[in-house]
């Protein structure tokens, strides 16, 4: 894996209902490396939504930081901040346009205000070929079958090429076949493309294809232990210190 | 459950002496429970029920002196017999667990050592999450073909399944089991595992 791009440190966040706090994040720990594909599991209510939007600093923690290339996201200005998320932060949205319009025209808006129009179509067409819905370029998100969606919102996000990339459940609703496709997708390109890869779930085989897993829960994430080494490894050592 | 069905499931996909079989039944079924010897024996069983046959041998493996390792095919009655357990519906697993019983019948005194134990099933089950994410991975790597590698994902997906709610059951009982303890002031025993897990133990 590549150099650390987002890291949580002793992140906490608390909400309150009426007099009672309630502990969402609690001194949460947690490093994204370039060309990490990073999967956090959690119960409806977990706090994985909170967990995403702290680490692209649209919410800031009560303590602790969040750190994108090394800088505090809560440090930022507005405008620093809306430039970072134009640019280096991608999240993928399940959500399609609030008009009509062509799913190339869609992909491509993101790129309008800030290259040639026929640049940014070029590199929307891109983005689309690469998820695998080229052919979709002509048609509207209402046409779009659950599985397109979900590749179209990858395509978006992914336009401006980002290095970190942020998906709250977007493998929500979909078919085993559709879903399978997305998480490989998703590791490829973190792999092919350096990129960081956050994404939360609420489901348990979503978190097959990454390279990291973690689990949510009361406000903590939850490691696999490390395997235990073999045991041709202990009778080894054992020898070792027998003689 | 006995490993006969799936050694006689594996042995229809392609014939294969009994160490290989074992290997695949790992491979498959790993966090399954079944033992490398259970294989022996199922082999004896489906071969007296005429379910398997010899299909010839190969010569002995990487230590010279072995015996030559047999070769099981299955034979139309075994297909059948598992086309008809294939078929047959399945009974639900029984739900019988110890720690289902330590809950039901702890007392107070007792919170603090039930947490860790909770604590540690929860760090277990992540652990059985990592090594099914492992075999996925290297299944993935060398099964191009369609059919068979959803069938893995759905006959994983049915493991996970059974992970993810024994986890999120174990999350709900720490919860509730943590917030007693904050309420019981007679269960407050010192809690070396707690405080490992927050980080506090380099502070006692």
């Amino acid at each position: 894996m590549g150099e650390v791009l987002l890291r949580l440190e002793r992140v906490s966040k608390s909400y309150w209902r009426g007099a009672h706090e309630l502990k969402v994040l609690n001194e949460l720990m947690l490093d994204v490396c370039a060309g990490e594909f990073v999967v956090v599991w959690g119960k409806r209510g977990a706090g994985k939504t909170t967990l995403l939007r702290i680490a692209a600093g649209l919410e800031t923690p009560d303590r602790g930081q969040a750190r994108f290339e090394g800088g505090d996201l809560a440090g930022l200005s507005e405008t620093r901040h809306a430039s970072l998320m134009r640019e280096r932060i991608g999240w993928i949205r399940r959500t399609g346009p609030q008009i009509e319009l062509p799913i190339l025209d869609y992909v491509a808006l993101p790129l309008l205000a800030m290259h040639r129009h026929r640049d940014a179509y070029a590199r929307a067409g891109d983005a689309l070929a690469r998820v695998n819905v080229a052919e979709c370029a002509g048609q509207t998100w209402e046409s779009l079958s659950d599985g397109e969606r979900a590749l179209v919102g990858i395509a978006r996000a992914i336009v401006r090429t980002p290095s970190l990339l942020l998906g709250d459940d977007p493998t929500g609703n979909l078919g085993v076949r559709e879903r399978e496709a997305v998480l490989e997708l998703l590791r490829a390109l973190a792999e092919e493309r350096n990129l960081g890869v956050l994404m939360t779930v609420p489901d348990m085989p979503e978190m097959m294809a990454a390279h990291q897993i973690r689990a949510l829960s009361a406000g903590r994430l939850l490691a696999p232990p490390e395997p235990t080494p073999p045991d041709n490894v202990i009778a080894f050592r054992s020898r070792e210190r027998s003689a | 459950m006995s490993a006969k069905y799936a050694v006689l499931g594996l042995v229809i996909e392609h014939p294969g002496y009994g160490y290989q079989l074992a290997q695949r039944l790992e491979e498959r079924f790993g966090s399954s429970g079944f033992a490398p010897s259970g294989v022996y024996s199922a082999l004896d069983q489906l071969s007296r029920d005429d379910f398997i046959r010899s299909a010839g041998e190969v010569g002995a493996g990487p230590a010279r002196r072995a015996a030559p390792r047999m070769i099981y095919e299955a034979t139309a009655e075994g297909i059948d017999h598992f086309e008809a357990w294939m078929l047959g519906s399945s009974p639900a697993p029984p739900l019988r667990d110890e720690l289902h019983m330590k809950i039901a019948l702890c007392r107070p005194r007792n919170l603090s050592r039930l947490i860790d134990m909770v604590y540690g099933q929860e760090l277990a089950c992540m652990g059985q999450l990592r090594d099914l994410k492992q075999m996925a991975g290297e299944e993935a790597a060398g099964d191009s073909q369609v059919w068979s590698r959803m069938m893995r994902v759905l006959a994983r997906d049915a493991e996970i399944a059974m992970w993810q709610a024994r986890i999120e059951w174990l999350q709900t009982a720490r919860e509730l089991l943590e917030r007693l303890r904050e309420e019981s002031p007679r269960s407050r025993t010192p809690d070396v595992a707690g405080a490992r897990r927050t980080g506090r133990l380099r502070a006692l």
